[in-house]
């Protein structure tokens, strides 16, 4: 009896005791889709865990981008809006090309200024990251000091991923899959502070939402 | 006659459209295309993904140390050392200044002055150490490379303690703490005499190092 006593005092007295760990916080329990959609997630990122590395998951259902390691969230961005092409194709573990570009400065030997450094206000805030297998990810701000210009210059850029689309489809002696499309608009710090963040070939999964 | 034919080229036609029609997906869902199941399958599959979900998020939060380890912000310059989710200790950064300085007699070869982002571990523990200088401070400051070791080494810039994560990265410590919260580095990660010394504490070899 007094065991049994000490036992139920020790499960009440440790923190955490009998709690269950969580992935997906806003997860909905009874519905079917979320739970389908949860469980692919965490399959996939079981895969990325398990090995030395950060990756991304941008989670659409809870508007956040996660920069993870070791199924940790490390850093946590939130997403103002999104859209997408059909969400079907936004499965798998995608690739990241290559990370936005960024004009670093070149140090003159024994110059008796030092050169400036880069820090995450050198970043873009509007860019388009290109995955393997095919994701276009387009990133915009979501308040722009020069709406016009900047909204001419991302026509261009997603334009220019569309047309070469379309021209690897059109020479394709076997019929090329089209890449699924994401947008996302984050605050231009939030833009920045992601294009930071990236690393050529980090992996990203996406957890796609059942709200649009 | 003619009823047959007709007749056959009807069956025809049918079978053709039944063979090219488009498959619908829908944007939302991604399941459009499946037989939906009867309420009494839906409560079954329901809670074995709900048994799945659960049994994956466990999996991942094995995944996460059980030990502290440490969180480098490159973007914000700050250190963390964290135990699952409470931090034990948050201190003030420099890291990698972004810059770039050409190798010399190596064509376009250049060295990179970033702190390497990813999963790292704590390989040694160091006290008083020693800067065994690289090719690069030389070639920084305009001087010739030394031949020999000896001439590499400077004591009492690192300050009391530092840990290797490979490849000639360490955390310690620095004499500039003005420029500590700025890209200031060659790669290292520099932290004040007092934060050294914590994680130097709380470190062990083998601890993790994740960096974003």
């Amino acid at each position: 009896m007094n065991f049994c006593a000490i036992l139920l005092l020790l499960a009440l007295a440790t923190p955490g005791w009998g709690k269950e760990p969580e992935a997906f916080p806003d997860l909905n329990p009874n519905n079917l889709y979320e739970l389908k959609e949860a469980t692919r997630v965490l399959e996939e990122e079981l895969k990325l865990a398990a090995r030395p590395q950060t990756y991304l998951l941008i989670d659409l259902s809870a508007s956040a981008i996660l920069i993870k390691g070791r199924g940790i969230g490390l850093h946590q961005i939130p997403i103002a809006t999104w859209s997408s092409g059909p969400q079907e194709a936004l499965k798998g573990v995608h690739r990241l090309m290559a990370r936005p570009p960024v004009v670093r400065r070149k140090i003159e030997p024994g110059a008796a200024v030092e050169q400036e450094p880069i820090s995450v206000a050198d970043m873009p805030t509007d860019y388009v990251l290109t995955f393997t297998p095919p994701l276009s990810l387009t990133v915009v701000p979501s308040v722009a000091n020069d709406g016009l210009f900047r909204s001419a210059v991302l026509l261009g850029k997603v334009g220019w991923h569309n047309m070469q689309d379309w021209v690897a489809q059109f020479f394709a002696d076997q019929p090329v899959e089209p890449s699924s499309s994401l947008r996302l608009t984050l605050t231009a710090d939030h833009a920045q502070s992601l294009a930071w963040s990236l690393v050529d070939g980090m992996a990203v999964v996406i957890r796609r939402s059942s709200d649009k | 006659m003619g009823r047959i034919l007709l007749a056959a080229f009807a069956v025809i036609l049918i079978l053709l459209l039944a063979m090219y029609a488009p498959t619908t997906t829908s944007p939302t869902s991604g399941t459009s295309h499946e037989i939906h199941p009867t309420p009494v399958e839906d409560k079954a599959s329901l809670r074995t993904l709900q048994a799945r979900y659960k049994t994956l998020s466990k999996q991942l939060a094995q995944l996460t140390p059980n030990q502290p380890y440490i969180l480098v912000d490159t973007a914000r310059n700050r250190l963390y050392v964290k135990r699952q989710d409470e931090i034990v200790l948050d201190a003030i950064a420099s890291t990698g200044s972004g810059t770039i300085l050409d190798k010399p007699g190596e064509g376009n070869n250049q060295w990179v002055f970033d702190t390497p982002r990813g999963e790292f571990l704590v390989k040694s523990k160091l006290t008083n150490p020693t800067w065994i200088k690289p090719d690069w401070a030389f070639v920084e400051e305009g001087l010739a490379v030394p031949q020999n070791a000896v001439d590499r080494a400077e004591q009492g810039v690192l300050g009391d303690y530092a840990l290797g994560f490979g490849k000639g990265y360490f955390i310690h410590g620095t004499l500039y703490t003005r420029l500590l919260g700025k890209n200031v580095t060659h790669g290292c990660i520099r932290l004040n005499d007092n934060d050294l010394k914590g994680v130097y504490k709380l470190a062990r070899v083998g601890t993790p190092i994740m960096i974003f």
